[in-house]
């Protein structure tokens, strides 16, 4: 009776947030699906006929843009990731140490998590620019370059260009997540490796990094999720271009359905990108345990 | 004694390297946003110099008069103000009771709510933003804030629910079986016994709703058409097109936008990376 009671002023207490989520999270996704078996075109006169899936054969097999921003969002991805994940690990290991203002440099850190998009890309495409950019000045300074590096507007150098940016803006949140993880190494365990005569980078193999490979799974896994759908850096730097070179998946989605009208046809392209982030997150975790697998019996 | 001596020889030399690593990083990661500072402060003629200097040689806060007196900020900042606040204030209600319920009470469908709360959070805003655009029209909240402050917190609500499920949880039980046997009903019990234990949890929530309404981009770029209603980040990316290469004025923009955060952040992020863990980690 009691626990019937509890039990349905539970339901009172999650209902709104349980009717906030259906409306407007799944809801859209069920519409969207739907929208993309649609002609949805803006201004069409038959926006709600069924096509089947003729957006997603047009993707796959008519659009070369899909194809080329689906490898540009891998890369994209992927090196952000791991530049972040490096950046994240070595601050963190840092600063796992016992030493003097270590809450003050945590803190310092994370800042540039809370920076907007907006005043990050432009921030940035200020450091970058052609002729007063503070980086093209400080590289001519030293002799680096003799003349300025077209940071942005070079096919060849925008994709490297944004992807330190979005770096720049990723890795604290794994940071704080390592440093975390890193509270859960024993003490003894590292100490006694010292003893044993083990150098910084055994201590690291053997010792710390079992106790925060789990973790580091899961935040890498994360980042890239938030990496492969992220929009504001890449839109606000290049807007997708020079010439497309940093067109991935969203500023194309975007493009489609803002620019070319075409909701339903865009709707397909997002779907696609949704069907391409289950499949790398699901193939990443069986890699993971394929190879926990392994070094199990390795132990064994 | 010499082993001592030696070992702390060591000890000091390993604290040099390491503090050395850190200021690199911090130079290195904190430079833009010092750039952005510096370069705000300097005057027009200095901005667009051949030889840059790292500070300005005429300080002037000109370029943020400006950007306050000169265009549309101040109507984009109180836009922004508003539909993070009440976004914020949204958000933080609802979660509050979720979390209490997911936190303490069994019922028929925890797990399955947990998990839809961790799907949610999955979703690119991408493809969210889509279909919302089409149902948004039809309800005939395009171009209004409505439509803004609904999506906000419906975006923020998972995370926020998840993260203060974590704080609750960390009180202890026995203070509400405590109110429960004095007669307190559960509605009572929660507001007067663990809401003022929460602080930190709410704390944090707040922060994170805040920051997160004031910094979206992608939903106020493809709802909101008039300029009256633009939001900061929208406010300041049209910068771009009408003011080309005022790199005075986006940079004061730039910095006006980034100011509110940064102080409420430093100020509190104990509580928000205590809450971040919170949620994230123990998934």
């Amino acid at each position: 009776m009691f626990l019937q009671k509890r039990a349905r002023f539970a339901y009172y207490l999650i209902l709104p947030s349980l009717l906030i989520i259906t409306l407007l999270d799944l809801v859209p996704i069920i519409e969207s699906v739907v929208v993309s078996l649609q002609s949805q075109n803006m201004g069409r006169a038959n926006p709600d006929a069924f096509v089947g899936l003729a957006h997603y054969a047009r993707a796959l097999f008519d659009e070369p843009t899909f194809w080329s921003s689906l490898w540009k969002t891998l890369i994209w991805t992927a090196f952000s990731v791991i530049g972040a994940y490096l950046v994240a690990l070595g601050l963190a290991l840092l600063l796992h140490m016992d030493i003097w203002g270590r809450g003050f440099f945590r803190a310092l850190f994370l800042v540039p998590w809370v920076i907007p998009d907006v005043a990050t890309a432009l921030l940035w495409k200020w450091l970058y620019g052609d002729e007063f950019g503070v980086i093209n000045f400080l590289l001519t300074k030293i002799g680096v370059i003799n003349r300025p590096v077209l940071w942005l507007s070079d096919p060849l150098m925008a994709m490297p260009a944004v992807v330190l940016v979005q770096v720049w803006k990723l890795y604290p949140v794994m940071f704080v997540v390592l440093l975390a993880a890193l509270q859960n190494v024993p003490k003894e365990l590292s100490e006694s490796a010292v003893i044993d005569g083990a150098n910084i980078w055994q201590r690291f193999r053997f010792v710390t990094f079992p106790f925060i490979k789990a973790t580091s799974i899961i935040v890498t896994l994360l980042a890239s999720i938030w990496t492969f759908q992220a929009f504001d850096i890449v839109y606000l730097l290049t807007g997708g271009g020079p010439a497309g070179a940093t067109k991935i998946l969203p500023t194309l989605v975007y493009d489609k359905a803002f620019w070319g009208l075409e909701i339903g046809y865009a709707s397909a392209i997002a779907l696609l990108m949704l069907i391409a982030l289950l499949i790398i997150s699901v193939a990443y975790l069986l890699l993971y345990r394929a190879q926990s697998d392994v070094i199990e019996e390795a132990r064994a | 004694m010499k082993i001592a001596s030696l070992d702390r020889y060591r000890l000091s030399f390993t604290l040099l390297v390491v503090y050395c690593l850190l200021a690199a990083a911090a130079i290195v990661i904190l430079f833009p946003i010092f750039w952005m500072a510096s370069s705000s402060l300097k005057p027009a003629p200095e901005l667009f110099a051949r030889n840059l200097t790292m500070l300005p040689i005429a300080w002037t806060l000109e370029n943020y008069l400006n950007v306050w007196q000169g265009t549309d900020f101040p109507k984009y900042f109180w836009n922004s103000f508003k539909v993070a606040s009440i976004s914020t204030a949204m958000t933080v209600f609802v979660s509050v009771y979720a979390a209490y319920a997911l936190a303490r009470i069994r019922f028929f469908g925890r797990g399955a709510y947990g998990i839809v709360l961790l799907i949610t959070q999955m979703f690119p805003h991408i493809l969210l933003v889509l279909p919302l655009f089409i149902i948004i029209q039809r309800l005939g909240l395009f171009n209004t804030h409505a439509a803004l402050i609904i999506a906000y917190t419906a975006f923020s609500l998972p995370f926020t629910i998840w993260m203060l499920r974590g704080f609750f949880e960390a009180i202890p039980q026995e203070l509400e079986e405590a109110a429960a046997i004095d007669g307190a009903s559960l509605l009572t019990t929660f507001h007067k016994v663990i809401l003022p234990l929460a602080g930190p949890g709410l704390a944090a929530v707040t922060m994170f709703g805040f920051i997160r309404g004031w910094n979206e981009f992608l939903f106020a770029l493809v709802f909101l058409q008039g300029h009256d209603l633009f939001t900061l980040p929208i406010g300041l990316a049209s910068f771009q097109e009408e003011y080309t290469f005022r790199w005075d004025l986006i940079l004061a923009g730039s910095g006006i936008i980034t100011l509110p955060v940064l102080f409420f952040f430093l100020l509190m992020q104990r509580f928000i990376v205590q809450g971040l863990l919170g949620g994230a980690v123990k998934g």
